[in-house]
């Protein structure tokens, strides 16, 4: 059931200012998420600051192999299990697309997308 | 075996009264001053937001550090690295809205940030983030 509760009321009890709403859940991942939340939302510029949200507005389908994701769903299983990082398969999947576009050349990226020649005759 | 008792709940109490306590109440208890770098003493203040959370809401928990960063926009935007505590408290719909509870969680936020020199307080309430930052005494 949705808790109703009177905001405005609140925040006249509290003199404190609504600033937006967020999305919380319990335990401690819920408690670090809601922090990078807020951080992310509330405290810092939206051009700067955390490396990952705020920037990542577009939105796009990505074709990738079975083998891909699941070398992905690996590496994040073990980065969250070592690292202490909550982190998506698919958001590590985005960190490492950003990294290597930035690192990228034309040669690379024309080997890459050239096609096999194939011994024909 | 020892067998469970179960209690028949007394007459003249009521178990559930408020309502259950399904609205999350999440405090934020910075580690440094308002100029990033001048540390406070942050284990006071947690355990006096827990002492407060315990007296008027029934218990809270403050989780371990977590490292943070804010803009201050009223010194140039300037960041602030913290690592702040994260008090996570749990009261009924009932309790969050009532005039005298609120008065002590906003006097605690207010002495906090009047003492501990901040920019802002920041309090969760349900879905709702709030901000303190006049922390005049009344």
């Amino acid at each position: 059931m949705k808790t109703q509760l009177d905001m405005d009321k609140i925040a006249r009890g509290l003199g404190a200012e609504r600033r937006g709403k967020v999305t919380t859940s319990g335990g401690y991942f819920g408690a670090m998420q809601l922090l990078a939340d807020i951080e992310a939302r509330f405290r810092v510029p939206s051009g700067g600051g955390r490396p990952t949200d705020p920037r990542w507005t577009e939105r796009r389908l990505v074709p990738l192999a079975q083998k891909t994701l699941e070398r992905l769903e690996e590496i994040a299983a073990k980065v969250r299990e070592h690292g202490g990082v909550s982190v998506e398969p698919m958001q590590l999947a985005a960190l490492l697309l950003e990294r290597t576009t930035e690192d990228l050349n034309e040669d690379e990226v024309e080997n890459l997308v050239r096609p096999k020649r194939r011994a024909s005759r | 075996m020892a067998k469970r008792r179960t209690k028949a709940p007394g007459k003249g109490r009521r178990v559930l009264s408020g309502g259950r306590k399904r609205v999350l109440v999440v405090l934020f208890v910075p580690g440094v001053e308002r100029d990033g770098t001048t540390s406070i003493d942050q284990s006071r203040w947690v355990d006096s937001a827990l002492e407060m959370f315990g007296r008027v809401f029934g218990g809270a928990t403050a989780y371990p550090k977590a490292k943070g960063i804010w803009r201050d926009d009223e010194r140039g935007g300037a960041l602030v690295k913290d690592e702040p505590v994260v008090v996570h408290c749990y009261t009924t719909p009932i309790d969050i809205q009532d005039g005298r509870n609120l008065a002590e969680l906003a006097s605690c936020c207010r002495t906090m940030g009047r003492e501990a020199r901040q920019g802002e307080i920041g309090l969760v309430v349900g879905d709702e983030y709030f901000a303190i930052r006049d922390f005049g005494e009344e």
